[in-house]
């Protein structure tokens, strides 16, 4: 089984979990700038955290053999202090990166004409770009967030194809579809989705553009929960294909749009690879 | 090849500039030398700023760099050659040229503009001539720094300023303004100079913004094709080579225009033939030399803020792969394709923007870079003037500082093994050892591996030994060969 994760937030995660994943069948993420859960007070701190996501945290999970890439914005949450939206202007410069293969996470957190603002500009940038978005949608008051979300895209000029409306659920599933944009599920230990809840949303809507996650990050959150769905749909009857349809061609087709994804293996890991050796961890000497 | 090789218009005098343009480049130069004269874009003509971006649009057509040159001889005094000068009693006129030059360079993305001192009259004492040069570089500086154009000053037999030294002297006394380089003729340096030309060259090297290239006899000032004088060719391009010159050197034979498409073609002959054979680490490689780099090469000449743009797509055009796959995998000793690419960009970069301008530049690509981009940046270090060494040094600092095996490796290079200082160097070279860089990527560990280096890769080896485990090869290797 190969498994590509479309969004999860590696920077927060441990060299275990990398391991784990390389393990379940995980050879290629995105990871999408999002908010740290400390506040950022200055533009520089955000340029830190983007240099990151393009350099080293790129290089680390290619020492586990997963191919990283990243998705690049500044986030709703961060959208409304305005210590942080200068950050939009030295965007352009990050969304011409290789491993860049969208705009994201935009779209709302409290829904403020702050965030109004930058969602729109971000998707204009995406548009100028040639770029995919990745919108997040508000975990509060999450239908109607969802609902303005698709006005704005609509207004945008963005193609729906072009775009991944994120953390869906039971309820938002439905409007998502009609738009034409690709259909987000977050899989989540006690919020958003879980596996059972997903594999239901599939038997009733297909496996048409949907793009299964684990978000993993800083809070409670299982970077595994991506192969865990993977188990849980073949145990509901759904084929390998099908699988690999949602856990790798979907994502693939998606972020490809971008020109840049790279997926070729690794040097040093055979398909078949199960264990590391070999490999340095750089930290006080090779083993 | 690291300089390009270019030809003078002023010898082609009997040519519409037009047509010389054209014949220079299809003889295989890349540059020119562009005198300023009555019937060559005439600075005095009334649509001089109309007829600048015309010829800009027909180097930029024909894939030439370009020099400006003002030692037209009777542009400014119809009457007297070369007159008046820095040193005469009117230097307003001369000075007024001059910056009528600073400005169409600027219009046509030039290298930066070659000046002379000129003859000091029979009635002109040394001490007035030389606060008149003072006073006149000064001014003319002005204008060179409002449009960000080099000037390079070039020795001259037979005028006020006719020696190397002196020049570098004048500079010195000025404040040794970043704007004001060195043209350096090589024929000159066979005439009047108390070193050959190659000594010269390493001796201007920095400072050096323009060439000329011609052949000459001891003692006589007369510009002389390849191979009828006593310049040793080869040896002057090869040093040329070695202090990483990357400017313009053209061809100064201003009295062949009579045979001038001739004299031309032998003197390409002559070069290429002299041209020293690069190390194989230097050697473009096939898969670089695609149109897509020549074309952004071309872009960042005519406007060095496109490489901002070209830098991160180059690995999407040109490929990422290792130059050297079979020894060298992962590209950490010998690079790859892109770091290459990337290093020709900014050769490309390092000929167009003035020290201030570039050392800004090459930090900003390397702040905002990613990853690959980081690595092309302090491969290509090496090839950057001297002015841009204290920039460097941060970056390659910076780079030591993190895990990333490709940065550290890239650090290590050639650069830093000429400019880090020793402490640094070591502990780049013992982080190596740590992190599994192999010791091939660092430049000139012969020369700077030193007792306390190998004092400190000992008890590293100890430390390993101590909790069972192996010492890395590389580390053994350096504690016997030492």
């Amino acid at each position: 089984m190969r498994i590509f994760d479309p969004h999860i937030h590696m920077t927060s995660r441990t060299t275990d979990d990398y391991e784990a994943m390389f393990a379940a069948g995980v050879r290629a993420i995105v990871e999408p700038a999002f908010w740290l859960g400390q506040p950022r007070t200055t533009v520089g701190s955000f340029k830190d955290y983007f240099d990151a996501l393009i350099g080293w945290e790129r290089f680390r999970a290619a020492q586990f053999g997963i191919r990283h890439h990243c998705t690049i914005a500044l986030n709703p949450k961060e959208a409304n202090d305005p210590r942080c939206t200068p950050v939009l202007d030295i965007l352009p410069r990050y969304l011409a990166k290789d491993g860049v293969v969208a705009v994201g996470e935009v779209g709302y957190d409290s829904m403020t004409p702050e965030e109004d603002d930058a969602f729109a500009r971000q998707l204009a940038m995406a548009v100028e770009h040639e770029l995919p978005a990745l919108v997040h949608t508000p975990h509060r008051d999450k239908l109607a967030g969802t609902r303005r979300t698709l006005d704005v895209l609509k207004e945008s000029g963005i193609a729906p194809e072009a775009v991944a409306v994120d953390h869906l659920n039971e309820v938002t599933v439905e409007l998502v579809k009609d738009s034409g944009c690709w259909l987000g599920f977050s899989i989540y230990p006690d919020t958003k989705m879980d596996e059972d809840r997903m594999v239901a949303i599939l038997k009733q809507f297909g496996t048409d553009k949907v793009l299964v996650n684990s978000a993993a990050d800083w809070g409670r959150s299982d970077p595994l929960k991506t192969y865990k769905t993977a188990r849980r749909m073949l145990e509901a009857g759904f084929t390998e294909s099908d699988v690999d349809k949602v856990l790798w061609r979907n994502p693939v087709d998606f972020y490809g749009q971008s020109g840049r994804l790279v997926l070729d293996e690794l040097p040093g890991f055979a398909p078949s690879a199960e264990t590391f050796a070999g490999n340095s961890v750089l930290r006080g000497g090779r083993r | 090849m690291s300089f390009s090789l270019g030809y003078g218009t002023n010898g082609f005098a009997n040519h519409r500039l037009d047509d010389a343009l054209r014949m220079i480049a299809d003889l295989g130069y890349t540059s020119v030398a562009l005198t300023l004269d009555h019937h060559h874009l005439d600075p005095y003509a009334a649509g001089v700023s109309g007829e600048t971006t015309r010829v800009a649009h027909l180097l930029s057509s024909l894939g030439l760099r370009c020099v400006v040159e003002t030692g037209a001889r009777y542009l400014l005094d119809p009457t007297r050659k070369h007159h008046p000068t820095l040193v005469s009693d009117d230097t307003d006129v001369r000075i007024d040229f001059l910056h009528r030059a600073i400005r169409i360079a600027a219009d046509l993305g030039a290298d930066c503009v070659s000046f002379w001192s000129g003859i000091k009259p029979s009635d002109v004492d040394d001490t007035t001539a030389r606060r008149r040069m003072l006073d006149g570089v000064g001014k003319v500086l002005v204008e060179a720094d409002r449009r960000q154009v080099r000037i390079g000053l070039e020795p001259e037999p037979g005028m006020f300023v006719q020696h190397l030294a002196q020049a570098i002297a004048l500079r010195d006394e000025l404040g040794k303004p970043e704007l004001l380089g060195i043209t350096l003729d090589v024929g000159h340096c066979v005439a009047v100079e108390p070193m050959d030309a190659a000594e010269c060259v390493r001796h201007a090297a920095g400072l050096l913004v323009n060439v000329q290239l011609d052949d000459m006899r001891l003692g006589m000032h007369e510009h002389l094709e390849f191979g009828e004088g006593e310049l040793d060719l080869p040896g002057t391009l090869a040093a040329l080579a070695e202090v990483g010159y990357t400017g313009v050197a053209a061809v100064e034979l201003p009295r062949h225009s009579h045979a001038a498409p001739d004299v031309a073609r032998r003197a390409i002959e002559a070069l290429t033939a002299a041209l020293p054979v690069l190390p194989a680490e230097v050697e473009p490689v096939g898969d670089v030399d695609n149109p897509w780099l020549a074309d952004a090469e071309r872009r960042v000449r005519a406007e060095p803020t496109a490489i901002r743009a070209l830098f991160p797509a180059v690995g999407r055009k040109v490929g990422r792969e290792a130059l050297r796959p079979d020894t060298d995998p992962q590209g950490l000793v010998h690079g790859t394709v892109d770091d290459l690419a990337r290093q020709r960009l900014l050769a490309a970069l390092a000929a167009v923007l003035p020290p201030t301008r570039l050392a800004e530049e090459v930090t900003e690509l390397y702040r905002y870079g990613d990853d690959a981009e980081r690595r092309g940046v302090l491969r290509g270090l090496a090839s950057l003037p001297l002015s841009a060494v204290d920039a460097g040094l941060e970056l390659v600092q910076d780079a030591l500082r993190t895990n990333d095996i490709r940065l550290v490796a890239a650090a290590l290079g050639p650069f830093a093994g000429e400019h880090l200082d020793q402490h640094s160097w070591r502990h780049g070279v013992l982080k190596c050892l740590f992190v599994g860089v192999p010791l091939a990527a660092v430049a000139d560990t012969d020369r700077r591996a030193d007792a306390e280096l190998l004092r400190m890769v000992a008890d590293y080896a100890d430390e390993r030994r101590a909790a069972g485990r192996a010492v890395p090869a590389d580390a053994v290797s350096l504690l016997e060969t030492s």
